[in-house]
């Protein structure tokens, strides 16, 4: 027992910088190169997927023994996307505006390569609890970088946050509208990646 | 148990008997509030049609015929909704008045929205061309060239076109203390 606990502690701090999904693996890029048009929208998805990758990851954990191996894929992708249809509703009902920017992005959670990657990896192995913890630190570690992402892309294109003046109204006036572009997201992922392959946070491979 | 054909399918079946039940129940509890949110965005839309400076409008009145217009907190004008009787049903209109009590603009609902004017000719009333001579115009000039006013009605289309001059002006009368224009505030 006294063992298994570090490696429990492990499943929730791996994801947020060890095996960072987006910066460390490279998976989920999509949403997260077009959806951090701000802080907002990047919080926003990044939340979103949260929530379907904690709910799948449990729920496929708790049905693994009782899933045959040859139909589980087509079990996990109909789990996915009931919590993605459910995040889908809720959104429009409660967050509208959100739900106007991000659009086509919240039902393509769907295929997310992180939701349906964990449930295949992890969540189809171990137990309910350690799967919970495993989509809550790959969660973490996702909404970080998009939240990341959004803020510096609307700092610097937009001079705000969260929709608040942050820079002053000489650069508010002709902000370098470059970071919100798509090469923007692009660019700014490069520098992000090169900086964690600079610091080996994700050890040294 | 796990691996045999007959649970291959049940399984499947099973799962999808639970993800659709669930999804029905999700449906049903946000169904009246998404219906209520698309409302809201439609009428926005509407309003910013005919204000399109305005970014904000706050309704006045309990039956939302009366909008206060803002740009940045700023109050720019009001706008208003009406409809009245046209040829093929009720013709609703919006129209935005400016500070100085000067149309902005106007806006006729579409087929869309449920207008019934005939094709090619009481449908024209959608049109830029028969709207934007609205613009500008006060109170008093709100009438039909045939009734003392200055509005030009579209050809074959006079019911058309007097639905929605007299819809806006009759309104801009019954709420004339509400609408606020400058010198009478």
């Amino acid at each position: 027992m006294s063992n298994k606990k570090p490696s429990r502690l492990a499943y929730l701090t791996s994801g947020i910088v060890k095996e960072n999904p987006t910066l460390i693996l490279m998976i989920g890029l999509c949403p997260t190169l077009a959806t951090t048009v701000s802080a907002r929208d990047g919080l926003g998805m990044g939340l979103a997927a949260s929530f379907v990758l904690i709910g799948s990851n449990v729920v496929v954990s708790a049905v693994r023994k009782l899933v045959p191996d040859s139909v589980r894929i087509p079990i996990f992708i109909i789990i996915i996307s009931t919590f993605v249809t459910i995040v889908d509703y809720l959104m429009q009902a409660y967050q509208p505006g959100l739900y106007r920017v991000l659009g086509v992005f919240v039902p393509l959670i769907v295929v997310n390569c992180i939701i349906l990657g964990r449930a295949e990896a992890f969540a189809y192995k171990h137990g309910i609890f350690d799967s919970l913890l495993d989509g809550l630190g790959k969660s973490i570690g996702f909404t970080l970088v998009l939240f990341i992402m959004g803020t510096i892309r609307e700092i610097v294109g937009n001079g705000t946050f969260f929709g608040q003046a942050v820079t002053p109204a000489w650069y508010r006036s002709a902000p370098m509208l470059f970071a919100i572009f798509p090469p923007g997201a692009f660019f700014l992922i490069g520098l992000l990646k090169a900086l964690v392959n600079k610091t080996k946070l994700g050890g040294n491979k | 148990m796990k691996e045999s054909k007959l649970w291959v399918v049940i399984s499947l079946f099973i799962t999808c008997c639970i993800a659709a039940f669930a999804l029905s129940q999700v449906y049903a509890i946000t169904k009246p509030k998404i219906d209520y949110q698309r409302q809201v965005a439609g009428l926005h839309t509407a309003l910013a049609a005919v204000m399109p400076e305005a970014n904000r409008f706050e309704p006045v009145n309990d039956d939302s015929t009366v909008w206060r217009a803002y740009a940045d907190d700023q109050h720019i004008g009001t706008v208003i909704r009406a409809a009245k009787q046209g040829y093929g049903g009720l013709v609703p209109v919006a129209a935005g008045i400016d500070l100085e009590g000067k149309i902005v603009a106007i806006r006729v609902a579409s087929s869309a929205e449920g207008l019934k004017e005939t094709p090619g000719l009481g449908l024209k009333a959608t049109e830029e061309k028969f709207r934007e001579q609205f613009k500008g115009k006060t109170l008093s000039e709100l009438r039909l060239k045939k009734d003392g006013g200055t509005i030009e009605a579209i050809t074959g289309a006079t019911i058309t076109s007097r639905a929605v001059t007299d819809a806006i002006r009759e309104t801009m009368e019954k709420y004339q203390d509400i609408i606020i224009i400058k010198g009478n505030e």
